[in-house]
């Protein structure tokens, strides 16, 4: 009779947590806005989401805030980039003490080096390369986006084990999507001649995009939008524009104009649009969600190159 | 197996790192951990540094008056500012950390003196920030400008900024402009300095680029992220660069805070903007210049005689309070974290220059200046515990501490050159502290 009791008591003690985890969202941070949507396309009502660089903000140069810190601490799930896009993560992790999987999405994606990286040492007259770093827009293939997803997926029911299908059923069919995005993209830029297929963009972020599409972007700027273009550096921008008859200047929603204002005039060009390389837009903007962003720099990509504008 | 060995003690080093697999390291790469810490006498003119895990390694340079020190472009250099002398010396440091991304590189060689120094009337305040040591000469009424980077090479390059009148203010550079505190022009008697009235923007030549905003008896600085924050009686007025020039906000003191009370020192985070300033003599603020609160108030139980936060876990700061006991602050809680006795007691009774310790962080360290006992004491950040002293000469006063871990690829090689191609260093070294002291 007491066992019986005991192991009733047991039971509905057992009973009462699962029914509590199920009913708690899981308490995730993503650290950028395009991380966020996949987070919420994978997670859907079961997760808590908190966005630490949001729309048309730049991660580059984020100041994280001490809210930050406290999002992290009280997170089950922590969605990163990695390969240093995020510059301030690894400190404000430490300050937050958070116990939170802390995930870095790029895992498994085949990084591309940062082009024009490196530098050199000179040590007793022998000359050290020190290699540059990755380059980390890798979700600007659609190709590395769905590895993104299927990473959130794993994380999501690591931490989440009994919303586990949910999550899943999710990713499956968000991954359905992506793929016919995939689709569509490479259809878009296969309708541009061989000879229409250079751009110029504010900082060099769509590396991952000319790979997987067939195009080729010149920038002033280097991966990171910390670094300056110099004169020099403008200078020789011109000339390679001039040299592969680059078709379309770009603008970026993360990035100053000016530069490339001036860039255009003295190429004799005007910007063709405004691309979404690091960062979605307002909800109410043109690239609110990473497949709408993917759409619509892809047509202005391509009608800008095409002449249509 | 000589060759064999060698091979292995290489890979081993470059191993031992970890966090660099992207570096094409072929040569001799060691990881090294160094601290260097440079101390100022509170009675000699005279400063003196000492690695702190090899405190043999000790030198020591001859100065015209106390020293307030400071460390500049990112440790490389330090600087020597003598408010009661008239004079400001410099140090290259002898360590130099250069940030490549992943990893740090890090330069180890003797401290020097460089030969140039500033002379001029009553030099006081000191601010680091985007490469340039901004040094406030309080009755001159001008500001001397010194290059950072050449001065981390031994150089000493410099320029002046004029401000309208002397007084005990600062001037700071803000993306193209600059600002610079501002004196009543009320007339004064004898000696006595003006008061400060407020922050005016202002161009490279000195020409105003803007109103002044009232700040009452501005004093106090820090930068953290975009931030410039400075104390002031109503509160604390924070500047950044704006789209059209410099944004000025004023961050009122709320009501819940004791009445009677400011803030004048403040300590600016490198990880997290925010700030952690003084209120008062026996109380502490967490300022979030964005998300509101704006202000966290933290009662210490007897009055600071220093803080400093630790640029390691940007969650932490450390307050000396009067009674010897050190404070660990959780910036997150705003609350004292641990507390434990780490010196004899100090009154903050006296003059405000009367020897007290100063609190200095060498990563898991505080190390602390007590100048009665004649030691730099070494502190745990996890324990608080005392895990070692240093035995100074005369009475240890004002300190810094430089240095930190990185590779240094100049391991059994004794030439060492740079060049970059594609790729800058990472010069981040703002100054983020101010200092306690009556005024004028």
């Amino acid at each position: 009779m007491i066992r019986s009791l005991i192991t009733a008591l047991f039971c509905s003690v057992i009973s009462f947590n699962a029914a509590h985890a199920q009913d708690e969202k899981l308490r995730v941070v993503a650290s950028f806005s395009i991380i966020g949507d996949f987070a919420t396309q994978v997670g859907g009502d079961r997760i808590d989401l908190r966005i630490l660089v949001g729309p048309n903000s730049d991660a580059h140069v984020y100041e994280p805030r001490p809210a930050n810190a406290m999002a992290l601490a009280e997170a089950d799930v922590v969605l990163t980039n990695g390969l240093q896009f995020e510059g301030f993560m690894d400190r404000l992790i430490a300050a937050s003490a958070t116990e939170a999987d802390v995930v870095a999405l790029t895992e498994n994606v085949a990084a591309r080096e940062e082009p024009g990286g490196g530098h050199y040492h000179f040590i007793d007259g022998e000359a050290i390369f020190h290699a540059g770093g990755l380059d980390p827009h890798t979700w600007q293939s659609v190709v590395n986006a769905k590895i993104y997803v299927e990473n959130i997926r794993d994380a999501f029911c690591e931490a989440d084990a009994i919303n586990c299908a949910a999550y899943e059923a999710n990713a499956e069919a968000y991954l359905a999507e992506l793929d016919a995005l995939d689709a569509e993209i490479r259809a878009s830029v296969g309708g541009l001649p061989e000879d229409r297929r250079v751009g110029v963009v504010a900082h060099n972020a769509f590396g991952y995009y000319e790979a997987e599409y067939g195009l080729r972007f010149l920038s002033p700027q280097g991966v990171s939008t910390e670094s300056e273009a110099s004169a020099a550096d403008v200078a020789g921008l011109i000339e390679q524009m001039r040299e592969a008859d680059a078709g379309a200047i770009f603008a970026e929603n993360i990035s100053d104009t000016r530069l490339l204002e001036q860039i255009a005039s003295e190429a004799g060009l005007e910007i063709s649009g405004v691309l979404y390389s690091d960062a979605l837009s307002e909800p109410d903007g043109p690239a609110p969600t990473y497949i709408a962003m993917m759409r619509h720099n892809t047509r202005t990509i391509t009608s800008a190159l095409a002449g249509d504008q | 197996m000589l060759k064999q060995l060698a091979y292995s003690t290489a890979l081993a080093l470059v191993l031992a790192g970890g966090a660099y697999a992207q570096d094409d390291h072929d040569h001799d790469a060691e990881d090294v951990t160094l601290y260097r810490v440079f101390v100022g006498d509170h009675a000699e003119p005279s400063v003196t540094a000492f690695d702190l895990g090899e405190p043999d390694n000790r030198w020591t340079f001859e100065t015209t008056g106390q020293n307030k020190l400071y460390s500049v472009e990112n440790g490389a250099a330090v600087v020597a500012v003598q408010s009661f002398d008239d004079a400001v010396n410099f140090f290259t440091s002898g360590v130099s950390l250069h940030a490549h991304g992943d990893h740090s590189d890090i330069a180890v060689t003797d401290p020097t003196a460089i030969e140039e120094t500033l002379t001029g009337p009553r030099p006081f305040h000191l601010i680091d920030h985007d490469g340039k040591a901004v040094i406030n000469f309080d009755r001159g009424g001008y500001v001397e400008i010194v290059d950072t980077h050449a001065l981390s090479e031994g150089e000493l390059v410099t320029s002046q900024l004029q401000q309208a009148r002397a007084h005990h203010g600062y001037a700071a550079p803000i993306g193209d402009l600059w600002v610079t505190s501002v004196a009543s022009d009320e007339p004064v008697e004898g000696d006595a300095a003006p008061a400060r009235i407020g922050l005016q923007p202002i161009n490279a030549d000195g020409s105003p680029a803007g109103d002044v905003e009232t700040c009452t008896a501005i004093h106090g600085e820090a930068f953290s992220g975009a931030y410039l924050a400075t104390g002031c009686q109503e509160g604390v007025l924070t500047v950044t660069e704006g789209a059209d020039g410099l944004e000025f906000e004023m961050l009122e003191y709320p009501e819940d805070l004791p009445a009677g009370q400011s803030t004048g020192t403040l300590l600016g985070s490198k990880v997290m903007q925010v700030f952690l300033g003084n209120y008062g003599g026996d109380g502490l603020v967490v300022i979030d210049p964005v998300d509101e609160p704006h202000f966290r108030y933290i009662e210490l139980p007897f009055r600071r005689v220093d803080f400093a936060l630790d640029p390691t876990n940007a969650r932490f700061g450390y307050v000396l309070t009067e009674d010897g006991s050190l404070h660990q602050i959780d910036m997150l809680a705003a609350e004292v974290a641990q507390s434990a006795s780490v010196t004899e007691p100090y009154s903050m009774d006296g003059d405000w220059n009367d020897p007290r310790p100063r609190l200095a962080m060498a990563g898991d360290e505080i190390v602390l200046s007590d100048p009665n006992a004649g030691l730099v004491r070494r502190v745990s950040t996890e324990t608080l515990e005392e895990v070692g002293t240093v035995e100074v000469e005369g009475m240890p006063y004002n300190i810094v501490v430089v240095g930190g871990s990185g590779v240094d690829h100049e391991a059994g090689s004794d030439d060492h050159d740079h060049a970059e191609e594609g790729h800058d260093h990472d010069h981040e070294d703002d100054h983020d502290t101010d200092e306690d002291h009556d005024h004028e």
